[in-house]
């Protein structure tokens, strides 16, 4: 790493708008393309403070600021365009999360890197709209809530509740939710709300270690812990009324439910075994990166394709996770309600993936390219009349699912011309840590943070008493800068905000 | 399972003492373990990554399963191990551990044979602490200096 002190280390920074900074060559070693990140003036706080810390003298931490860590993607090969920080990007491993880069399929040395699609691959949020009103829900918010945390098993340890054996979860793998729909657990329609209609293609089981199979077996159909919840929420301001409409959103008031989740011990696995593997694909393709938690392999390498297809399968299984908590939800709405899913209108407004790469097409410098796109806690977000958005919103553009922290608001918003030309369709993913774990434990105090959720209207029900603390809203970033600095910059628009009335954590 | 209940002796039901701590990290956290050798540092090590995902105070010790772990250098030595650890929990016996015991420790060929005990988790009895989705390589560092009985390890695990 290079060593300079803070002021000379901003002279590689430029702010070219109130939203937008330039990370110029030299800032890291190597860089082949420039670095940007979108930032409001809060968030541009977070971040340069963050820069600043790291280049204090005696700072041995050996964790990179996420500033740092957008210029490293940029030195990796075949990088197109820029590397993007996202306004929720913080440090994380190798590349930052909410970090997006693009790399060219065509040229051999362009790399595929498992660390810039996270360990927990096509860990995304689902949302389902009803056509019920708070004032439905508030006399049984309780019951309700308690039914959810009943029906999603939730938390470390716990175990799925979708009967599956072993032939089950290979068909799963390479099925995706066309499997839950041939066992009964979705309807056909959510498919086509859902990306890549919930099943990558290039999925192949046999990539898949014996160990991950393993490992996410016990875990199909559960929530997980740390940052993923199942949330009821109502919808608390309509910004763009025909978008909403266009997604059964039609007035204030109306409850919808929100499911935050991925692909549990599965991905977890598949991504262990990929980094294991990359390391040595890394050694005998020589291929020099700024930072050993960058491993990677070239996408035309045996390693790097097996990667895609072992990361496909587990897209697969985390699409088939969150359309089993799909299936749970509404047996638990129906029950409380005396009322058929079908009813209660519970369809799936939209599925998107925050943690995943995909081979897209975009306009590279004029020309149509094929690129292979890393989206690290980062969401696509493709305009109006893109081919590969579902008919319901090609007049809208795709619906972008952000998630905030327990206890604050939610958005959905809709992709844009612009987000496709200045970050190759893609946008922010949720609020972002702000507090480290251990910091939120300190600082703040379990009846607090309870009784604020409790004043604010919202039922909780949490399996891990210190996730209560570490996950408060004063842990992370304000969801809300994090949205208007997408809207502000034009990679993104807003249509709807939401408000929880109930959590159910991990 | 490789020993019945109440095959234990005293010695097996003797928990040693707390050698751990978890350091900041803005997403994840970072434990800190040492000893007096660097066996029982990677011990530590493995009790604070159980240590973080429930209450060790609610384990008792009712079965011993041994893992194996073997890799290329040191630092892989320790991220086998404790993914061989994660992997005892997350699948069958699903083992929440009380006590881990490196019987054989062998720093030329990298390799790990540990005997841990503990019982299975089990939602109700054990508190449901954080879940640990990966080890990971980022700032690991093993400190083994035996002049100065300095014996440490660091490592950041994905949570």
């Amino acid at each position: 790493m290079v060593v300079r002190n803070y002021n000379e280390e901003l002279k590689y920074l430029e702010k070219i708008n109130p939203y937008c900074w330039r990370i110029k060559k030299g800032f890291q070693p190597n860089m082949n393309v420039e670095g940007v990140f979108y930032v409001n003036n809060t968030l541009e706080k977070l971040m340069l403070d963050e820069l600043r810390n790291s280049c204090r003298p005696g700072m041995t931490g050996g964790f990179l600021p996420g500033v740092k860590q957008i210029a490293n993607v940029a030195a990796l090969p075949g990088i197109v365009g820029r590397s993007v920080g996202l306004p929720d990007v913080h440090s994380g491993y190798g590349f930052a999360i909410g970090n997006m880069a693009a790399f060219d399929v065509s040229d051999p040395k362009s790399i595929v890197s498992p660390g810039g699609v996270g360990f927990d691959i096509n860990c995304g949020v689902r949302l389902l709209r009803t056509n019920l009103h708070e004032k439905d829900v508030l006399p049984i918010k309780e019951q309700l809530a308690q039914s959810l945390f009943d029906h999603i098993p939730v938390g470390v340890g716990s175990k799925g509740i979708i009967p599956m054996n072993a032939r089950d979860m290979e068909e799963a793998l390479e099925m995706g939710m066309d499997w839950s729909l041939r066992e009964g657990y979705v309807w056909a329609e959510d498919k086509e709300h859902c990306e890549e209609y919930g099943r990558m293609l290039n999925a192949d089981p046999s990539k898949v270690s014996l160990r991950s199979k393993k490992r996410g077996l016990p875990q199909l159909g559960t929530l997980g812990a740390g940052n993923h919840y199942a949330e009821i929420q109502v919808v608390d301001e309509i910004y763009d009324k025909y978008a909403a409409s266009k997604m059964g959103l039609e007035r204030t008031g109306q409850v919808v439910v929100m499911i935050h989740s991925g692909s549990r011990g599965f991905g977890h696995q598949v991504a262990t075994d990929a980094l294991v593997q990359m390391e040595k694909a890394m050694k005998r393709d020589q291929i020099a990166v700024n930072d050993r938690q960058l491993a990677c392999a070239r996408i035309n390498s045996v390693e790097g394709q097996d990667y895609l297809k072992a990361m496909a399968a587990a897209a697969n299984f985390a699409w088939v996770n969150r359309s089993s908590m799909t299936f749970l939800t509404r047996q638990a709405f129906a029950k409380q309600f005396k009322m058929a899913p079908d009813d209660l209108d519970m369809h799936v407004i939209y599925d998107v993936s925050h943690n995943i790469a995909k081979i897209e097409e975009h306009v590279v410098d004029g020309k149509v390219k094929t690129l292979l796109v890393h989206r690290k806690g980062s969401t696509r977000a493709f305009p109006p009349h893109h081919p590969l958005i579902p008919v319901d919103y090609q007049l809208t553009g795709q619906p972008v699912l952000i998630g905030g922290s327990m206890g604050t608001c939610s958005y959905v918003l809709t992709g844009t011309h612009q987000g496709m030309t200045e970050t190759f369709g893609s946008t922010c993913h949720g609020a972002g840590r702000a507090l480290s774990r251990a910091k939120s434990r300190r600082n703040l105090d379990y009846k607090d943070v309870l009784t604020k959720l409790e004043s604010m209207g919202i039922s909780i029900r949490v399996a891990s008493p210190k996730l209560v603390m570490e996950e408060a809203p004063e842990s992370y970033k304000n969801v809300t800068d994090v949205v208007n600095t997408c809207h502000a910059a034009g990679i993104s628009k807003k249509t709807v905000k939401l408000r929880p009335i109930a959590v159910i954590k991990g | 399972m490789d020993e019945e209940m109440g095959g234990f002796t005293h010695d097996d039901l003797i928990i040693p003492p707390v050698k751990y701590e978890y350091l900041d990290h803005t997403a994840d956290v970072q434990l800190h373990a040492w000893g007096d050798s660097l066996k029982e540092a990677f011990e530590q090590c493995g009790m604070a990554m159980f240590g973080y995902m429930t209450d060790l105070a609610y384990v008792q010790i009712k079965e011993v399963h041994t893992i194996e772990a073997n890799a290329d250098d040191m630092m892989g030595l320790l991220y086998h191990f404790l993914d061989e650890l994660l992997y005892l929990f997350s699948v069958e016996p699903f083992l929440i551990c009380k006590k881990l015991v490196i019987t054989e420790f062998n720093t030329e060929e990298f390799r790990i044979v540990c005997k841990c005990y503990g019982e299975e988790f089990q939602i109700g009895k054990h508190p449901q602490g954080s879940e640990v989705k990966a080890i990971t390589y980022s700032a690991m560092q093993i400190v083994d200096e035996p002049k100065d009985n300095r014996f440490e390890v660091f490592v950041i695990i994905d949570i």
